[in-house]
Order: structure tokens, then sequence, then C-alpha cells
């Protein structure tokens, strides 16, 4: 047996600050570019404010902004690995999976503090326009669920209401971003080429339409319409979880006067966010372990072979 | 050419090995890239792995670090085995790849030195400021605008800076210019001195470690073929010189690995591989006159147990 004193494998806790540092670093440059940008909406708000427009209301959970930079953060964190191949990071002396979920958490991290930054940067925007901040305002709500054609609705069926966002709205951004990183981040370690799924998952369901439709088979063609409905805009579908379905409530409709006016078929329900929040996240958890599977320190295949 | 395994220093079971394979094979769909080697790196020893292009060589680094699963077989690093403690084998290890690659290319060198680290307990902050001095490590340089030297540079660095009980070094020297290949050897060297460690490096350039070499394997084609301590090696391929008799034919299972001739004398010199007792006897009984048989440089007796394409 060997003489060597044998060296520790790093604490855990080490790995994971280190990586929160590391992807830090790596965000670095998409970090000024999205700053410059911020920076220039917010001149413009101010503009248009100073000219006369209307100030900007700080509603987080009407923006699908967090939710879109959650799916796209997972690129940014793992551009420069090799998930697949041999990488620095597998070099490293961590359990590999557990390695890629390390990166993971520390990737949310930064995506946590991302969103912070957004929501403060947006706030103090609203405080110096003087725009509402979650306060009372006053919203037009549709007779029914169901949008009207363009041009029949007549105004004196709207009603307006005063809606009052609940103050636990503002974790709208938060967990959208998490569940739609989570999702991402599976999807990131867990298939080799992340854009072909992102693509080709989208386009099968299109095509089987394309097909119901152009050989006139309704169920073929509902089906997908139905499995988009109820993905995306269904009671706990992704709007649910990006916006509280704040996006799929609210609709722009042409009254029979001839005005586009901003209406809601109903208003963000709470329960529902909350309960579409757990699933989404809970089922991009489950789906984020099994991928990492992939990523598992390589086991034997085979018994080894006899002298 | 049959296998030639010592039984001595290190080829036995494996007890005082720190590195040791037992059927260890690697396919890639068809292709076998390591054959059933049964590999023995005695502890502290430094161990060169021969062999041409393709023969496995990285291969069997790579499965030692658990970076590949193994088609079959085991390898075990100080009595871990690779494919159930890869983290533990690798946190013991300093390893330098074949490849000129060392991670992040946003990253400075002092970045990722830092960066490293983190993950070694065992990191000696001191002799990581040394060896970066001693290599002339640009450490505000990012790591994507280094040359393939400078890269390697900092892979050496990396390797040696946790002070690893074990050294997995995949053509340490490659890329270097001959001045820093002579530091690099240096270090390595101190470096050895410094602590007991075990090296198993891979090269082309056998001379520039023969001076620290102790053992000897040689991969052909996914096959280790040869396995020895360095002094059996070179007392097992030794060149002869031959007085040969008119239609002289050698004896068939005799290994020679290379031949010279003379044309002014009947004299040949025969490089050949057996124990030296043996061949002359055999040579003899044949009709042949020894007159001389001498031992070979380490790298030249190595080198005759390659294939006859890359050994000359």
């Amino acid at each position: 047996m060997s003489h060597a004193t044998l060296h520790p494998t790093p604490r855990i806790a080490d790995a994971l600050r280190e990586q929160v540092r590391t992807v830090a670093l790596s965000l670095r440059g998409p970090a000024v570019v999205a700053l410059v940008l911020l920076a220039l909406g917010s001149a413009l708000a101010i503009a248009e404010f100073v000219t006369g427009g209307g100030p900007v209301d700080f509603a987080p959970e009407l923006s699908m902004l967090p939710g879109i930079v959650g799916f796209l953060f997972p690129i940014a964190v793992w551009k420069s690995e090799r998930r697949f191949g041999i990488s620095f990071l597998w070099l490293l002396p961590v359990d590999r999976r557990r390695h890629a979920l390390v990166k993971v958490a520390a990737g949310w991290v930064c995506l946590m503090a991302t969103v912070l930054f957004f929501l403060v940067w947006m706030l103090g925007l609203a405080l110096v326009t003087g725009g509402n901040i979650l306060g009372d305002h006053a919203v037009r709500l549709l007779p029914s669920a169901i949008v009207p054609q363009s041009g029949t609705l007549d105004p004196a069926a709207l009603r307006t209401v005063l809606y009052a966002p609940e103050p636990v709205l503002w974790l709208v951004p938060f967990t959208a971003a998490t569940g739609a990183y989570v999702l991402a981040s599976a999807v990131a370690i867990g298939v080799r080429h992340p854009l072909r799924w992102a693509i080709g998952v989208p386009l099968s369901v299109m095509l089987v339409s394309v097909i119901g439709a152009a050989a006139n088979i309704d169920a073929l063609r509902l089906l997908a319409s139905r499995l988009v409905e109820f993905i995306h805009e269904g009671r706990y579908g992704l709007d649910a979880l990006l916006t509280a379905r704040a996006e799929s409530l609210n609709t722009a409709v042409i009254l029979a006067t001839g005005k586009t006016v901003s209406v809601w078929r109903g208003l963000p329900d709470i329960g529902e966010w909350a309960v579409a929040t757990l699933l989404w996240i809970g089922a991009g958890l489950v789906v984020l372990v099994a991928a990492s599977s992939r990523q598992r320190e390589r086991r034997r295949p085979r018994a080894p072979v006899s002298p | 050419m049959s296998p030639i395994i010592s039984e001595r220093a290190g080829a036995g079971a494996g007890a005082d090995c720190a590195v040791s394979t037992h059927g260890l094979t690697k396919r890639y769909d068809r292709d076998v890239a390591l054959d059933s080697v049964d590999l023995r790196v005695p502890d502290c020893a430094v161990y060169i792995l021969l062999g041409a292009n393709g023969a496995g060589k990285s291969t069997a680094l790579k499965l030692l670090m658990n970076l590949e699963p193994a088609s079959g077989g085991t390898a075990r690093v100080f009595g871990l085995d690779a494919a159930q403690h890869g983290p533990e084998v690798r946190a013991q290890t300093g390893y330098v790849p074949e490849r000129h690659d060392a991670g992040y290319t946003w990253m400075t060198c002092g970045q990722l030195l830092r960066h490293a680290s983190v993950y070694y307990p065992a990191w000696d902050h001191a002799y990581a400021a040394r060896l970066s001095d001693a290599l002339e490590l640009k450490l505000e340089r990012k790591l994507g605008r280094l040359s393939k030297g400078d890269t390697r540079r900092v892979q050496l660095t990396l390797a040696l800076a946790h002070r690893p009980p074990l050294l997995l070094l995949d053509e340490p020297t490659d890329g270097l210019d001959p001045v820093v290949r002579k530091r690099v050897l240096a270090l390595l060297a101190e470096h050895l001195a410094d602590r007991p460690t075990t090296v198993l490096i891979t090269t082309h350039h056998v001379h520039e470690v023969e001076s620290l070499a102790d053992h000897i394997g040689v991969l052909r084609a996914g096959r280790l073929v040869a396995q020895m301590a360095r002094d059996e090696l070179q007392r097992t391929v030794q060149r002869y010189r031959i007085e040969l008799p008119d239609g002289w034919e050698a004896p068939r299972d005799l290994v020679v690995a290379a031949s010279r001739s003379s044309r002014a004398t009947r004299e040949v010199q025969w490089t050949v591989v057996g124990d030296e007792r043996e061949v002359t006897d055999r040579l003899t009984t044949a009709g042949a006159r020894v007159r001389d048989v001498s031992s070979l440089p380490l790298e030249e007796a190595a080198l005759a147990l390659l294939p006859v394409e890359t050994s000359r």
C-alpha cells in the first residue's frame, strides 16, 4: 500500500462560493451591455416624462423580462464549459454531477442579484418619475373572459375597478426568473445540443398543427393548439409563472367607437400564481436533478476482466 | 513481440503501487484504445509511459482521472478505485492534459490560479508563487491570449502547486522552448526531491526525463507490451556486435529491434531484446561470433520496444 498522505477534497460550500465568484466574473461583459441598454431605456423614459409623457409605474408582475432573462441565463453560465467533454470544471476534485448542480446554483445566485438590481432600478425610475408603486389604480374589466371581435365592444360594457396589486407580487420577478432558469438549466446540462431542442420542440408542435390543418384532421390541429394554450395561457401555465397571468389576462381591444383600449379579462389571482410557481419550479427541479445524471461521475460499466 | 512484463519492482500484484490497473480497456465504438492493460506504477517512482501516437497513452491517463468511463477493467490510485472515487483521485493528482487548454479564456492566469487554489485545500500559495516566478507566468494576461508554451506553463503550475502525491503528465514539455524545457525538468526534479511523489509521464522525448526515470512501460496499439524497471530494461535490450559467417541465418525467434551492418567487415550490430546470456548462447550456437555486448542509452533501449516505424 502507498505511504502517501492523501489530500482532502474541497468542501462543497467553498466550491459554491467559488463558482458564484466565477460565474459573476464571466458575466461582466453581458452585464455591461445590459446596463447600457437599461440606462438608455431609462433615459428615454425620463425624457418622455419631462416632455409631458406619463410616469413609469412600478408593476413588477407585468414584466416578462426577468423570466426571459431566466431562460437565457444558463447560456451565459455554461458558455465557457464543455458540458459533455473534458473541461477544466470536470478536472477539479468535486463529484461531477454535484459540481454541475453547484454551478447551476451559483448561476441562480447571480440571476437573483441581477433581478434584484433590475427591480431596484425600476423602483428608482418609478420614484423619479412619480409613478405608481404597487398602489391602487383603475383598470377596465371585460364583462366576460372572452375577448369580443374587434370593433364590436360597447364601451358601456366595460367595468372600471380599482385594482390594488398584492404586495406578494413583488416576488413574481424572482420566482419567474427562478422557474425559467431551472428549466433552461436542466436542458443545458441534460442534452448535448440544447439549441436544437429549444427550436425543435416548438417546431414539431407547429408542424403537427400545420399537418392537422392541411390534412383536415381536427384532432391533430386541436391537440397542438390546446397543448400550446395549456402550457402558455392555462390556469397554471407559463404565463402564470412568469407574470401571475398579467400578460394573458391583459389585452387590447378595439371598441365600437374605433378606439383601442387596454382591458383585463380578469385580475391576477395570487393563489393560482402560487400554485403555478410551485408546480413549475418543482417540476423544473425534478427535471434538473434527472438531467444532472447525464453528468454523473463515471461508473465502471462492467465487472473487471479476470486475469 | 510477446509482452515483456517484469515480475519485479511493482510489476506484481500492485501491493506497493501508487497506480495500478487491471485489465483496463477502453473502446471508442469499434476502435480499441486500450486493451486489457495492467499498469503498475510503484509508489514514489517515476514511470515513463511510451508509445507511438494513438497508442493509448493519453487515454490511460484520462481513465486514471476518471474523466472518461472505462469499457472494462479497473484503475486504482493509492488504493482508490478511480471509477468510484473520481473526486478523491483527482484531489491526489496533478494532471497536465494532452490538450493545450488551461480553461476559461476570459480569465487571467492569476485568476485561474486563485480559482484552482480554492479546490485544493492542500494548495501551497508560496510554492505556487515560486513556480509562477520560475516559469515566468504572465499573471495579468488572459488565458485566451496565451501561446501554446505559455498555456503549458500554466498547466504545469496548476499541476504542481497543490503538491499532489501523484503527477500525471501527458507530454509535459510539449510546446515549450528548450530553455523552458530545461527549467521545467529542473523544477520537477526539485519537486521530487522535496516531497515523495509518484510520477507517470507520457512523452516522446525520453532523453529529457532519462535522469528521473525509474520505470518504463511501452504501449503498442493499446496493449502494454513492456513494463519494467529502468536497469532491467537496459539489461534486456542491448546492442550486440556480431561477426557472421557466410550464408548465416538468424535464429527465427530472436527479437531484433534494429540492425546495422558494415560492408568492410562481416560485422553487424544488432539491438536484441532478451536475456544477455541466452541471446549470446543462441547466437553462438547458430554459428555467429559475439564480439561485444553493450548497454544502450535509456531512450534507445525504450524505442527498441516500439514499432519499427516509430523506433527508427
